[in-house]
């Protein structure tokens, strides 16, 4: 296991199943550990990210409507040398996850090289992909991560409705390709307006083709996707209310043998505040790991030019990934983040899960009210600006 | 490190189930929230047999603020039973 220590204890990155976990002082003190590198005792600013999003290229040539990073086939590409250092300060700074993406990642030949770059240093490599193109040789040359997820919007033209073209078919193929390979493969499902009424059978069409996860992603206005379109593609307010029930329902259809997962990204987290048996047991969310905007705080993305981002769809600080274990406790933007979430105005303030979801999404906020506040989408915001509560 | 070690489940404040493998946005596994009780006592109970037997390797530079205002329950996980 890999220890990272905290104030409160440590994080534990376990090897031998895929976890992530926080122990108190007493359970960090049973592995053995006594705080010796000070983090039990002097003030040492706040923690690093466990978790880094890596861009190692603007290049693609799928022309997604709504890329995050309006990524084109001639897009910038970061130098491996450049990618190797980041993953040093990565070490650096204890960080436990990279993730790896674009742009389409797999226009780059170095990757097998890279994910062992990331393993050597005790970083654990995972990947996202479109799949388009992806060959046999391909996958086969991904096994170094520790997970691929491809982006799967859902069958046919529910993944067009997402996308602007139907890149389905080739999305399974890649899916089925790299399970044959021995990679764990994971889908990622991109929720709009469209695409969430299809996620039962989506989810079963991924499963069936071997997938052993989903991760269910809010649609953000970053890219391409920060245009007017995006208020008609967004969840509409009756589907984040229902939210919770519909993870329900996809847990006990998909997930009761416990041989596939449902994720959800940080960004939904505030549409739980809709579901009246989490708002009863709100501890339930953080015992289960369940983040939400961790912008600028367990998370920080790296883009294609070097700089540090709360996250991967926030504008970027000053800060350079090769100075992220230096520089992450004084950067100014960063901080800004930090401090937001640390005290939030109301409705968030006196929110029962506010400790879980953080505030929402503040890149929606952004597009949507035009500030760094809260997410104008949460149902509980909605019902506070209405006059509801 | 290979002497006997005990962690008790109650010792887990947080345990994140998975690999994070998106790269834009941080996610969470959510089906063992939605589960039955006995599922979540379940992954505790082998989180905390992992953790017994896995070699210990520190990592990272420093740890993090220790500060009270720091450690408020926005700062640090929840403790187990915390609203």
């Amino acid at each position: 296991m890999i220890v990272r220590y905290e104030p409160w204890g440590a994080w534990v990155k376990l090897e031998s199943t895929a976890a992530l976990v926080a122990l108190d002082r007493d359970g960090a003190r049973a592995l053995g550990l006594d705080g010796s590198l000070g983090a039990w005792g002097e003030s040492a600013g706040p923690s690093a990210p466990v978790e880094v999003h890596l861009a190692v290229t603007e290049r693609c040539g799928a022309g997604c409507e709504g890329c995050y990073i309006d990524a084109r086939p001639d897009g910038r590409e970061k130098s491996s040398d450049a990618i190797v250092r980041e993953l040093d300060a990565l070490r650096d700074a204890g960080v436990f996850t990279v993730a790896f993406g674009g742009g389409e990642p797999t226009t780059r030949d170095d990757l097998d090289v890279l994910a062992a770059a990331a393993r050597q240093r005790g970083i654990t490599p995972v990947l996202t992909t479109s799949g388009l193109g992806l060959t046999e040789a391909r996958a086969a040359r991904l096994r170094g991560f520790a997970q691929v997820n491809v982006s799967y919007d859902g069958p046919g033209a529910t993944y067009a409705s997402v996308r602007g073209f139907d890149g389905a078919a080739a999305a399974e193929r890649a899916i089925e390709r790299l399970v044959r390979a021995g990679v764990r493969v994971g889908v990622n499902v991109v929720l709009t307006r469209a695409s969430f009424e299809r996620l039962g059978h989506t989810l079963a069409r991924a499963r069936s083709l071997g997938a052993c996860e989903a991760q269910l992603l809010r649609y953000k206005p970053a890219g391409r996707a920060a245009s007017l379109d995006y208020l008609t593609r967004r969840l509409s307010p009756a589907q984040a209310r229902s939210l919770g029930p519909t993870l329900r329902f996809l847990g006990e259809s998909h997930c009761a043998d416990g041989a596939f997962h449902v994720r959800i990204d940080c960004a939904l987290v505030p549409f739980l505040s809709a579901d009246d048996a989490i708002m009863r047991d709100p501890g339930r969310l953080t015992r289960f790991g369940v983040f939400g905007c961790e912008a600028g705080g367990a998370l920080a993305a790296v883009r294609t030019d070097g700089r540090v981002a709360p996250c991967s769809f926030a504008a970027p600080a000053e800060l350079h990934g090769e100075d992220l274990a230096a520089g992450h406790a004084d950067d100014p933007t960063l901080a800004r983040w930090r401090a937001y979430v640390a005290a939030p105005p109301e409705p968030c303030a006196s929110c029962a899960i506010r400790g879980a979801c953080k505030g929402g999404c503040k890149v929606v906020a952004a597009f949507v009210d035009g500030a760094h506040g809260p997410d104008p989408e949460c149902p509980r915001v909605i019902a506070h600006r209405s006059g509801a509560a | 490190m290979s002497e006997e070690r005990r962690i008790e489940p109650e010792q887990i404040l947080v345990a994140r189930v998975g690999n994070g493998a998106n790269c834009s946005s941080i996610g969470s596994v959510v089906d063992t929230l939605f589960a039955a009780a006995v599922v979540g006592t379940a992954v505790f109970a082998a989180l905390a047999a992992a953790l017994a037997t896995e070699e210990v390797r520190v990592v990272g530079e420093r740890g993090g603020d220790a500060s009270p205002e720091a450690a408020s329950a926005d700062a640090r996980p929840a403790r187990r039973g915390d609203p």
